[in-house]
Formats: C-alpha cells, sequence, structure tokens
C-alpha cells in the first residue's frame, strides 16, 4: 500500500498507482487540513497528482526523487509556499 | 511469456493484417475505392493501437510507417500503385511474420529492429517531403499544432533560460500542450509518465483544464488536467513519445527569442546609464568578451527580483553563444535603458525578421508569427472581425466613422496584447493612408499581413477554437463501431468448443443407452410399460441431442472464404512473379463447413493453385498465339452437394496433355511402356496424383518438386476427402476437391468378425454388400477371388486381417459369405466378415497416448451398451 494513511497525514511511499487515487481523495474529504508527506515516493500516477492539484492539501515533505523534486514544486508550489508560511 | 492480452492481440493482429491485405488488393484494382482505403488505414490504425499496449518497438514503428504513407495515399496527396501496394504487402507480411513470432515466442526475431528500420525509411521515402508539416487534417496522426503560445511567458525565467541556452546550443525547442482524454485513466494511461521519459524537458506546467470543482464533486478518476512543457528535442522524438495519445498533444516549434521576456520589479534599482552607454559601444565592436563581463559584473550587483535583472539574465544568455546576436543584443540594452518591462523584446515584426531569419530555421516555419508575434486566440479573433467589417460595402460618408471605430479597436488589441510600438506605429500610418485614400486597402493589408501570412492561420484559428470538443468527438468515433461489432460476436477458443462437442457425443452414447434399459425393463422385470416410457423418453432426449448436435455443428461452420481470402495475394504475387495475366474469380465463398475441413482444406488448395498458375496459364505471348484472351481466368469455386462441400478450381490453361504425362511416367519409372500405351486419357491425367510425379520442365520456387499434388491427395483423404482430375489439352484444368460437410460425425458401418468381435468400417468406403456362394470364390495360391458383375474381386478375410481367432467352416459350399465391398485408391477390394451389423452416426476419437501409433485403425467409439468399437483405416490395413 503505497499511502499509509495516519490520524492527520498521509504517508506517500514508492510508486502510487491509479487505485491510490479514490482513497488518497477520500482520505481528504475525510480529513480536511490533512497533511500530505510526498517524501519517500518515487512515482505519481496522474490521478493521484490530480486529487493533489485540486485539493491542495498541505505538503509536509516533498519527493526526494530527482523527477518529481523538479517538477512538482511548480506545480503544487503556492500550498508549499503558503504552509510554510 | 503468454498472457491473455498477448493471445487476444495475436489473433486480432492477424485478423487485421488480413483485413488490410484484402483491401489493399482491391485498392490496387480500384486505387479510387474510398470503402477499401478506409479499411486498409482503419485496420493498420487499429493494429498500430493495439500494439502499444506491448514492447514491440520494431513492430510498432513498422505499423506507423505504413499507416503515415496510408493516410497520405487517403488524403488524394500520393496515388496508389502497384509499387506501393507491394510495399505495403511486404511491410504487412514482416509484421505478420513478427505476429508469428509473438505467437510463438512471445517476442519479436532477432534483427527486428533493424529490418524494421529498413522498411520504415523505405515507406517514409515515399511520403511527400513535406508531409511532417503539411498534417494538419483529422485523419493525421501527428500532433495538432499549437495556435498559442503565450502560456510561454508564464513559464518561470529560470526554465526560459535553460531552454534558451538549449537552443542556442543548437538543440530544437518544442511547446508541447497535452491534454489528456477525460478517460484516460480508465485505458491504463498515464499522463505523468509520459513526461518522465521525455528526453530534454526544459519546463513542465500542470494545470487544471477546466476550474476544479468543490472537493465533493470531484472524480478522482476523471482527467481534468492540461501538461504545457517545453523540450528541447526534435518534435519527432516528442511526437514518436506521444505516439498513443497523439491526437491529445498540440506542438509547436519555439523560435527561441519567443523565450524572451523581460519582468521584474521596475521601481527601485539604479539606471544603469554608464552601462548602456558602455554596453552600446562594446556592441558597436563586436567586444563580446568584454561585454560579457560587464554583464556578469553588473548581475552580482543587482537584486534577483529587479526587472533589471531579468533583462541582464537574458542578456547574459544572449552572450552565451561566441558571437552573438547584435540586434537581440541592442534591443536588450534598450529594455535595460527604459526601464520598461517587455513582454517580448525581440519577438516582433518588422524589427525582428532578420532576426528570426538568422535565429533559428524553426521561426521561418512559423511565418505568421513573424507578422504578429504571439497573439492570444481572442485578440485574433478580433482582429480577424474587424478585418471582416472594413471588408463590408459602406454608405456614402458612413466611411471615416467605420475606420475610426476599427482603428481603435484594433490599437487596443495591441496595446492590450502587449504589442510593441512598432505594431502600433505601423497601424496609424495604415489608418492615416486609408484616411487620405479613403480606402480601406492600406489597413486591410496590415490586417492581412497579421492574421493570413500563411493561409493556415484562418483555419488553425477555427480548429483551435472547436479544439477539445472535438478531440474528443474524433477519439470518439474510432471506438464505437467496433464496440458493437464486439457485442454481437462472440471469440471462443476453439478448445471450449470441442469440449462441449465431446460432451455432447457421449450424452449420445449415454442416449443410446436408453433402448437397452427399455429391453431389461421387458426382459428381465417384466415391465412393459415401463419400456415403454422409457422409450418415450429415449425419443425426446433422442431429438434434444440432435438438436444440440445440430447446433454445435454449425458453431463450427465455417465459410470457405476462410482459406480463399488468401488466393487473391497469392495469385497477384505469383503471376507478377511470372509474368503472366491472370484474373482470379472466386464463387460460392460463403459455403460453410467445418472448421477442421476448413483448416485441412488451406494446404491442398493452395498447391493446387499454384500448379494452375505455374503450370497450367500460359504466357501471355502463348495465349495470345492460341487465340485466348491474353488474361487468364482461375476460377475457384465451391459449392455443397449433399452431405459433401465440392471445390472446384478451374483454370483455362495449357491443359494436361496424356501423352506428355505418360512420356514422362515411363521415363521416371513409375510405368512400363507397355502398360502406358493401354492407359485411357483419363488415367493418364491421374496419373498426376502419383508420388514423386512432376512434368514441369525445370522445378521453380513455387511449384514442381514432384510433391505437389501427391500432398493434395494425401492431405484431402486425411479428412475424408477425395480429389479428381479432368483436363481438355489446350482448354484448361478443373480440380475437384470433395470433402465431408463435417469431421466431427463419421458414418460407419459395424460388421462382426472373429466370433462377435465389432470393426467399424467408414461408410464411405463401402461400395456395396453382397452375399457370396462359398462355391463361387475362386483360389489362386493363397488368395481368393470372386467375380463380381464381370470383374474380378480380390477377398480378404478380416479375421485373418486383424489376427483374431477364425470362424470355423460350417456347412457345405452352399453356406454363403457376407462381403463387403469396399473401394480402395479406385480398386475394389472384398471384404469377407463374419456378419454386417447396422449402420450407425459415431463420435470418431483418435487414439492417443501410447495407442496413438498403432496403425490400421482410424480410432474408436463408444457404443450404446459400453462396448468399444474399434474403427478400421483400410487404407492403412490393405
Amino acid at each position: 500500500m503505497p499511502f499509509k494513511f495516519a490520524k492527520n497525514a498521509a504517508i506517500a511511499q514508492d510508486t502510487c498507482t491509479v487505485e491510490d487515487a479514490l482513497p488518497l481523495l477520500e482520505f481528504l474529504q475525510a480529513h480536511r487540513g490533512a497533511r500530505i508527506d510526498l517524501a519517500a515516493c518515487t512515482h505519481l500516477h496522474t490521478a493521484v497528482l490530480q486529487v493533489l492539484l485540486a485539493v491542495r492539501p498541505t505538503l509536509s515533505a516533498l519527493p526526494r526523487e530527482a523527477f518529481l523534486a523538479r517538477w512538482l514544486p511548480q506545480a503544487l508550489g503556492p500550498v508549499e509556499r503558503k504552509a510554510a508560511k | 511469456m503468454s498472457t491473455p492480452l498477448l493471445e487476444r492481440f495475436v489473433g486480432e493482429a492477424r485478423e487485421l493484417l488480413q483485413g488490410s491485405a484484402s483491401a489493399l488488393l482491391v485498392l490496387e484494382k480500384h486505387p479510387g475505392d474510398e470503402a477499401a482505403i478506409n479499411e486498409v488505414f482503419r485496420s493498420v490504425h487499429t493494429l498500430k493501437g493495439s500494439a502499444g499496449l506491448f514492447d514491440f518497438p520494431a513492430f510498432t514503428k513498422l505499423v506507423h510507417a505504413s499507416e503515415d504513407v496510408l493516410s497520405v495515399v487517403r488524403t488524394g496527396q500520393l496515388p496508389m500503385t502497384s509499387e506501393l501496394v507491394d510495399m505495403l504487402l511486404d511491410a504487412l507480411d514482416q509484421v505478420s511474420a513478427w505476429v508469428d513470432d509473438i505467437d510463438g515466442t512471445g517476442a519479436l526475431r532477432a534483427g527486428a529492429d533493424g529490418v524494421s528500420k529498413e522498411m520504415t525509411a523505405a515507406l517514409r521515402a515515399v511520403l511527400p517531403a513535406d508531409y511532417g508539416a503539411t498534417q494538419a487534417g483529422p485523419s493525421a496522426a501527428h500532433a495538432g499544432d499549437l495556435v498559442t503560445l503565450d502560456w510561454l511567458a508564464a513559464i518561470p525565467e529560470v526554465d526560459r533560460l535553460s531552454a534558451f541556452a538549449a537552443a542556442m546550443a543548437g538543440a530544437e525547442l518544442q511547446a508541447v500542450e497535452y491534454i489528456p482524454l477525460e478517460d484516460s485513466f480508465f485505458s491504463g494511461e498515464d499522463p505523468f509518465i509520459l513526461f518522465r521519459q521525455m528526453p530534454e524537458l526544459r519546463s513542465l506546467a500542470i494545470e487544471a483544464a477546466e476550474p476544479w470543482p468543490a472537493m465533493d464533486a470531484l472524480d478522482p478518476y476523471r482527467c481534468n488536467l492540461r501538461f504545457r512543457a517545453l523540450v528541447a528535442a526534435p518534435s519527432t522524438e516528442v511526437e514518436a513519445l506521444f505516439r498513443y495519445v497523439i491526437e491529445q498533444v498540440g506542438m509547436a516549434p519555439v523560435p527561441p527569442h519567443a523565450l524572451v521576456t523581460v519582468t521584474g520589479d521596475r521601481n527601485g534599482g539604479p539606471v544603469y546609464g554608464d552601462f548602456v552607454e558602455e554596453a552600446r559601444r562594446l556592441v558597436a565592436a563586436a567586444d563580446w568578451p568584454a561585454l560579457r563581463r560587464a554583464v556578469a559584473a553588473l548581475l552580482h550587483l543587482t537584486a534577483p527580483a529587479l526587472l533589471l535583472a531579468s533583462a541582464l539574465r537574458w542578456l547574459d544568455a544572449v552572450l552565451a553563444v561566441p558571437t552573438p546576436d547584435a540586434s537581440w543584443v541592442t534591443a536588450l540594452i534598450g529594455c535595460i535603458a527604459t526601464g520598461d518591462a517587455d513582454l517580448h523584446p525581440l519577438a516582433p515584426a518588422p524589427l525582428a525578421r532578420p532576426i528570426a531569419a538568422v535565429a533559428a530555421p524553426a521561426a521561418t516555419a512559423l511565418p505568421e508569427r513573424a507578422g504578429l508575434g504571439t497573439v492570444s486566440l481572442t485578440a485574433a479573433r478580433i482582429l480577424d472581425s474587424q478585418r471582416a467589417i472594413l471588408g463590408l460595402p459602406v454608405a456614402p460618408g458612413g466611411y471615416a466613422t467605420r475606420l475610426d471605430s476599427v482603428a481603435k479597436t484594433v490599437a487596443n488589441i495591441l496595446a492590450a496584447e502587449g504589442r510593441r510600438a512598432a505594431d502600433a506605429a505601423a497601424w496609424s500610418a495604415a489608418v492615416e493612408a486609408a484616411r487620405v485614400q479613403e480606402s480601406a486597402a492600406p489597413a486591410l493589408d496590415l490586417l492581412d499581413h497579421w492574421l493570413l501570412t500563411d493561409e493556415g492561420t484562418a483555419a488553425a484559428v477555427m480548429q483551435a477554437a472547436g479544439d477539445h470538443g472535438r478531440r474528443r468527438a474524433e477519439a470518439g468515433e474510432h471506438p464505437s463501431p467496433e464496440v458493437k461489432q464486439a457485442s454481437r460476436v462472440l471469440k471462443v477458443d476453439q478448445a471450449k468448443i470441442d469440449t462441449l462437442m465431446n460432451l455432447i457425443g457421449e450424452l449420445v452414447v449415454s442416449k443410446n443407452s436408453l433402448p437397452f434399459l427399455a429391453k431389461r425393463a421387458e426382459q428381465v422385470h417384466g415391465s412393459r410399460e415401463m419400456s415403454r416410457e422409457i422409450k418415450d423418453l429415449h425419443a425426446v432426449i433422442e431429438r434434444l441431442a440432435q438438436e444440440m448436435q445440430g447446433a454445435i455443428m454449425a458453431v463450427r461452420m465455417l465459410p470457405v472464404s476462410e482459406v480463399f481470402d488468401r488466393f487473391p495475394r497469392l495469385v497477384r504475387d505469383v503471376a507478377r512473379k511470372l509474368g503472366k495475366r491472370i484474373d482470379l474469380v472466386i464463387e460460392g465463398a460463403d459455403t460453410a463447413a467445418d472448421k477442421n475441413i476448413i483448416e485441412a482444406l488451406g494446404d491442398p488448395l493452395l498447391h493446387i493453385v499454384r500448379n494452375a498458375i505455374d503450370h497450367g496459364i500460359e504466357p501471355p505471348e502463348d495465349r495470345d498465339a492460341a487465340g485466348k484472351p491474353s488474361q487468364a481466368t482461375v476460377l475457384l469455386r465451391a459449392f455443397q452437394e449433399s452431405d459433401q462441400v465440392v471445390i472446384e478450381v478451374v483454370d483455362d490453361g495449357r491443359g494436361i496433355d496424356p501423352a506428355k504425362i505418360k512420356a514422362s511416367a515411363v521415363a521416371k519409372g513409375v510405368l512400363d511402356e507397355e502398360r502406358a500405351a493401354r492407359l485411357t486419357d483419363q488415367e493418364a491425367v491421374n496419373l498426376v496424383f502419383m508420388p514423386g510425379f512432376s512434368t514441369a520442365a525445370q522445378v521453380s520456387d513455387l511449384s514442381g518438386r514432384g510433391v505437389g499434388m501427391d500432398v493434395v491427395v494425401t492431405g484431402v483423404e486425411k479428412t475424408g476427402g477425395s480429389v479428381s482430375i479432368t483436363s481438355v489439352t489446350g482448354e484448361g484444368t478443373t480440380v475437384r476437391l470433395s470433402l465431408p460437410l463435417s469431421m466431427a460425425v463419421t458414418r460407419v458401418m459395424v460388421v462382426e468378425a472373429g466370433g462377435g468381435m465389432l470393426f467399424g468400417i467408414p461408410m464411405d468406403h463401402i461400395a456395396e454388400t453382397v452375399r457370396v456362394h462359398r462355391d463361387a470364390v475362386r483360389r489362386f495360391k493363397q488368395s481368393e477371388a470372386f467375380v463380381l458383375r464381370d470383374a474380378i474381386v480380390p477377398l480378404i478375410r478380416l479375421d485373418r486381417l486383424m489376427g483374431v481367432p477364425t470362424s470355423v467352416w460350417i456347412g457345405d459350399g452352399s453356406e454363403e459369405d457376407a462381403v463387403l465391398v469396399v473401394r480402395i485408391g479406385g480398386n475394389m477390394v472384398g471384404l469377407v466378415v463374419d456378419n454386417f451389423r447396422e449402420g450407425m452416426d459415431i463420435i470418431l476419437k483418435p487414439f492417443d497416448g501410447i495407442l496413438a501409433n498403432i496403425r490400421g485403425y482410424s480410432g474408436s467409439a463408444l457404443l450404446g451398451d459400453g462396448r468399444v468399437l474399434l474403427v478400421l483405416n483400410l487404407k492403412e490395413l490393405l
């Protein structure tokens, strides 16, 4: 299971597949303001990415994987900055 | 490695290849046949799509190239010629060979990539030179053109700088916009991963295509994303990456100067008057290293967020090449001097035109942008409508008012679009000229120049307008007819049907035991009532079983067109190779027969048709000399005759010369001269069925290896059919194959031998049953024979033949022997049996396992009372 759901946080690991999009959305719907940790994530399926883009949850950590680290902040950027403030 | 998906792909691919090959042949005859070209195109297109599911790049590339060629043919840019058909057929043959590989080993054979590359190159070579540029129509599988590039300015400066540097280093820049279909997640796509594979990705923006709905209304599996990327790679590479979603991708080459946008905080920071002066001097002196140093030093001192810093960074980037473009440098220095934010300091005309030409070939590919630079869709539309207003007929005196209002609107748009003063100046000059001349011409000319430098612009604008919706509609167009088909046709593995068949066979057998039960009820238990009820029940079950059997037979029935379909291609190829002109006529292609029969028919028919073309049909000169039409006809005809399918191959060639056959047979030692002389013409013609017989003067690669007709006979007889040949010298030959409709049920006659043992003899061998007086049996040494209607028929005792205990001679010479007269290979043989029993339909099961090698039997069948019936293969026994 690529996503580990905790009380008010979700931790992504390895490859998040298309099947993870719905659980993630349901989690975010149930826990508004939950934080997402993408540090150990190596790939996000587009559907998961879309959930993140649409819901814009607070990200507690960005992915370490090079490609995601390079391009995700641009797409999810404003949220990150807001979270930092 | 075989997955269900792969298996389905193999089946589907074969069908599609067959379909496209037949359609190609139609196309060769009637190059204008739209249905045919659409058929080929659709098949190849579908094939390309399915192949993309698997990792066979060589395969996909070749199919893609074929599709491109077809698409050009379809749009009428390329005529369909025999040579082109040859090329495409070769490509399809190669693909079909690969499909066989995939079926066998799950991978393509070694060297596939090389072959694919060569064939792809050959196919691409026939494409018109401008193919890559002109494929704007919906049929072309290339990325659509991007019309608006205004989002380039929104790309973070650092990304733009990096892309610009790549472009300066000689890379091609592409702006890529990819809007995945809403349901693309359902087709297993992961659009994001494509960008991961993108070489030289310079910027990537992922946004919502339409505003996001509220979180609760969000459907995570409905894709609502838009990817915009800047790539420093050739368009072909990008297209290759997006090949499966290409219709959802828009692409445009980006001239490097379009990336240059100077933005930032214009307030604050000193105005570097002395730098500007110094820089201009250095530019004039073309002292680039010094200017570079100056820029670097100043950049170091300037706060990064300032407009000036941005301009300096761009200046630095422009200066990065050994000999920078002086006009670009000047423009950027001007920008620093004025401190104005300028979205496109380098782009607009007329200033930029020489620059664009020098800068990148990519810029020249977009002439319309030389006029207006990047222009938003809305602005283009407004400009277009203003142009239309100006062109309208006008009431006297109304002209000046209209010109005024149009002039104002256009000026506003220019301002809103961030156009440079040069454009605005050109516009006011044109308006002034129009006012003086009292004619709209100068203003119209300028608008035309901006809007319509390229014919395609208007169309492109319109295309972009309907873009989103139409792409979806297009994508939806293709699958719908296939979906409809799929719902009506069920594809089932043959093994499942065979299982069903076997089960029904066993049902028939168990049903047959009911009469025995009825008899027992009556005889053992003395209940006549019970017996009758069982018999009634038996009748019902029998009717159902028969219907079931009929239904399952019908499932297994295939039209002979399954085999016939490959012949147009074969005949065409062989005829071309031999320089003969042949018209193949097919009749009765929908005649149906059991699948096994149809499959067994393929090889024999292939030999016959090849023989007909190779040996039968004369070259056109000979035909002309003989007074025949130079185009020969080969007729393939199928029809049903009682419970047989008859297939005839008729040619109007030179026919078989009995004298020649006889001479050849004698020369080959097949028979001696004396016997040869006694043969009738028909018998002589039949000699071609003898093994090792061939009259062809030389062995060609088509036929004439001396195995042809022999193979035919063996193949056909295996299915329980027969072959006959008739020929008239000089007029042609007819080969006739008679095959049973179905192999599933065999009709046998049951006979008793060796004291009650039962044997089945296939009915098609049996000529008649007679009873022969023992006195009438003549003996010649060990052999026996009797005379049947003035013909001597040798007698063979089945019990002796089978090595079962011989029944004892009882009685005298007035007793009669039961003799089954069978016909084997044209000879009559009498089989002496103890008793004749009934004829019955059985489901013959060939021996398998350790019994498989026992000769003399065709197989076995279960009888209703549980006994096993051995069915004899008389050909092997006698």
